[in-house]
């Protein structure tokens, strides 16, 4: 009985990993993300790094239009300036275009482990970047904006002077951050992410304003009415190294020189038509509606987008869980094992329970983003192993699942009456036949509700294997949001989709100790079933 | 008779604390050994040292003419074949009645289900709880669970039974029902080894009397011997002590 309720369990499951992504969908990414890794040897792609989630140098689309190109491991379509650019290249250097969607603290690792070829996301050549990566000829030169508020104390602003007393941010990583300190006595806030976030802490107004380059002022000002973009005559002084835009490529690599005789062959004239030509074909409406109606609308052209980014959340969640439980089980009993008493095999197990103790330790006490760089990067870097990031992100999850599920059903077995031990022993049971017929069994009922907990936060935290290029749900809603500017409409339909996806678990796993409970009293009419 | 458990001077501490002190006795083939004694004269430690759930720190037990506590013996098989009745019955509360009598059989002497369940349902026909197959542990009272613990038991068809004061967590009004079952077994000739402070079922079922106080043996005989006559003064107080009507 117990064995079948399994399997409605995991057909549920399933069911609910079809309904929000599409089983299909999901088997697709991961084999269009397992082609995409196989590709890493392939020398006629030219693989290109970018967020695809900064209009209008780049931006995520459902359809090809416009020149859009579709995005490795993923149904979307990428467009914008970079890309335009980077098809350019591409068809010059003779060789196919592959766009890497990846977050932008990403894009270096990703540059340097040699995942990517060249980073084309409307990235400056700073100094400190020229440390670590190369970078072409310049491909743009823009002028610093403030987006600000319409309607707002700072709208007639000319001068960045006239921003003191304001409270003002910019992009992490970016020198749009470090020129904020030109402004006497502003208020300098924490650096954010990406321009989603400050996007809507603007809107928020948390914020009074954010440092940005005119293309993402225009369009941010175009598509959303709330926004105005602060054009200065007086402005920040900047290098032009700054504001100006090139190609990250890895360093003392030969495409570098390629790159810049391409880029020579293109005029100004024709750089700015291609930029004048994303703006217009940016995504996003800016029709006047009721958020309802966004809500409704953004679930209409970006449904697809959600499901795939839920799918994918559930697959490595549920995977990453399922497993990571497994590891956690075979540890939780290795930790168990009663001390032997030969003192060969007692050194040994000492030995082993310091090997599984360093484990459990640094997988708790590090947070999963940064494991995510290190082990996905790194192991690029140092060993030349290129995982596919479905596989990485699953492996992380699991990983992480295990060290805390470890002392879980450690705890769980020990809080397992020493009288079952007793009497499994009393017939003959060794220390494995106690453990799997007897202890086992009750230790997993007495965790089931902690198990669930691992679940539901699982499904939360892979919203940070984004680092990783893993388009899960949160990615793809910050791709949603980057694109059509409502930002508190595209989150709220994640909320709810997170919200389901959390949910159903829990009900799930609770029927199923109420299953394996069974009823407290016994009628001997059970009897007659 | 034969003989099937020896003890020969067998001791155990905890730490510096001496709970047995060379011990010396024999349980013969059919017989129905009780165990007597005060709380803390070592009886229960004893019949755990027997089936090993404690290490004898010295001594040895000859089971069939090999010392078990040699490196080289086979403790789980030896196990098999000495049945154990606790205290607090230990039900595998993960499993159902019939389930708990049957996982032993086949996970250890490898019978098949079939022929599992078959002996199973003798045992529990034996020990009256043949209705009860599909209930859990926790659906059962103490007496019914003491009685499925029992079968349990009996269902690994061992050469002896230990049972370790198989009575004493049971509400009053079920003490009676588990010490009828005993009565039959013993009846019936299964050699039993009985740790108990039911003064009345040693006297009337056990064929040999062991008084044990502060780790050591007192004395041993019959039970007319121990409770009429006995020869030491401790038996003697004990007696009155448990017994004042013998006084």
């Amino acid at each position: 009985m117990i064995k079948k309720l399994k399997i409605q369990i995991i057909v549920v499951l399933f069911l609910m990993s079809f309904l929000f992504g599409g089983f299909v969908n999901v088997a697709q990414t991961v084999k269009a993300a397992q082609n995409n890794a196989t590709t890493v040897e392939n020398d006629n792609v030219f693989r290109v790094g970018m967020e695809a989630g900064y209009p209008p140098f780049n931006w995520t689309q459902q359809d090809d239009s416009n020149g859009g190109v579709r995005i490795a491991g993923n149904e979307e379509f990428a467009g914008g300036y970079d890309v335009e650019i980077a098809k350019i290249i591409a068809e010059q250097l003779g060789k196919e275009l592959v766009i890497v969607k990846t977050e932008w603290d990403g894009l270096v690792p990703a540059l340097q482990s040699g995942k990517i070829d060249a980073i084309i996301a409307g990235m400056s050549p700073t100094a400190e970047r020229k440390e670590t990566i190369d970078f072409s000829d310049i491909y743009y030169k823009s002028d610093l904006v403030m987006v600000v508020l319409k309607g707002g104390a700072y709208e007639e602003a000319t001068s960045i002077h006239d921003f003191s007393g304001a409270k003002v941010t910019a992009q992490l990583n970016t020198f749009h951050y470090s020129v904020i300190d030109q402004i006497n006595g502003v208020l300098k806030q924490t650096a954010m992410d990406n321009f989603t976030a400050m996007r809507v802490a603007l809107q928020s107004g948390i914020i009074d304003g954010y440092v940005s380059e005119r293309p993402e002022g225009v369009s941010a000002s175009a598509k959303n009415k709330n926004f105005a973009m602060i054009e200065f005559s007086e402005g920040f002084v900047t290098n032009e190294e700054d504001t100006a835009i090139s190609v990250g490529v890895a360093k003392n690599s030969e495409l570098t020189g390629k790159i810049n005789e391409i880029l020579a062959g293109v005029s100004q004239e024709e750089r700015q038509q291609l930029m004048d030509e994303a703006i217009k074909n940016q995504p996003g409406t800016d029709t006047e509606q009721s958020s309802i109606s966004w809500v409704v609308s953004i679930l209409k052209e970006n449904g697809p987008m959600f499901v795939r980014g839920a799918g994918m959340t559930l697959l490595i969640s549920m995977v990453g869980t399922i497993l990571g439980f497994l590891l956690g089980l075979i540890v939780g009993v290795i930790k168990t094992i009663p001390v032997p008493v030969k003192k060969a095999r007692r050194v040994l197990q000492r030995i082993v329970h310091a090997l599984l103790a360093i484990y459990v330790e640094v997988f708790r006490g590090t947070p999963m983003i940064v494991q995510a760089m290190v082990i996905y990067y790194g192991s690029a870097l140092a060993f030349g192993i290129h995982m596919n990031p479905v596989g990485a992100a699953i492996f992380i999850v699991s990983i992480n699942t295990g060290a805390y599920m470890s002392e879980i059903i450690r705890g769980g077995i020990l809080s397992i009456d020493k009288g079952q031990y007793e009497a499994a022993q009393a017939i003959g049971m060794n220390h494995f036949q106690t453990m799997c017929n007897v202890v086992l069994p009750q230790a997993i009922r007495n965790i089931l509700p902690a198990t669930g907990n691992e679940f539901v936060i699982n499904i939360k935290d892979t919203s940070v294997l984004n680092v990783i290029a893993v388009t899960e749900l949160y990615f793809q809603t910050k791709s949603v949001a980057g694109n059509n500017f409502r930002y508190f409409e595209s989150f709220f339909v994640a909320c709810v989709i997170y919200f389901v996806m959390t949910f159903t678990v829990t009900r799930i796993l609770r029927y199923l100790e109420k299953r394996l409970d069974g009823p407290a009293n016994y009628s001997m009419n059970q009897m007659q079933v | 008779m034969e003989k099937i458990i020896e003890v020969q001077h067998l001791s155990k501490s905890f730490g510096t604390h001496e709970v047995l002190k060379d011990i010396d006795f024999t349980v013969k083939s059919g017989e129905v050994v009780c165990i007597i004694g005060s709380s803390g004269s070592g009886k229960s430690t004893l019949l755990r040292c027997i089936n090993l759930l404690e290490q004898p720190t010295g001594g040895k037990i000859i089971y069939k003419g090999e010392n078990i506590l040699d490196d080289k013996h086979d403790i789980y098989q030896y196990r098999t074949k000495l049945g154990m009745v606790f205290q607090q019955f230990n039900l595998f509360n993960n499993h159902n009645v019939l389930s708990n009598c049957v996982v032993g059989q086949v996970k250890i002497l490898k019978r098949t289900q079939k022929e599992a369940e078959e002996v199973a349902m003798k045992f529990l026909k034996i020990v009256g709880m043949d209705q009860y197959i599909k209930a859990k542990p926790k659906q059962l009272s103490g007496g019914q669970k003491q009685r499925v613990a029992i079968a349990r038991a009996l269902s690994m068809e061992p050469d002896v039974l230990l049972f370790d004061e198989p009575t004493s967590a049971l509400d009053p009004e079920m003490v009676g029902e588990v010490l009828k079952v005993m009565k039959e077994l013993a009846d019936n000739g299964l050699t039993m080894l009985v740790v108990t402070h039911e003064m009345g079922f040693a006297k009337e079922v056990s064929d040999r009397v062991v008084f044990m106080d502060q780790g050591v043996i007192v004395e041993e005989g019959s039970p007319e011997q121990i409770f009429q006559n006995p020869t030491q003064e401790r038996t003697k107080e004990f007696l009155k002590r448990t017994l004042p009507e013998l006084a």
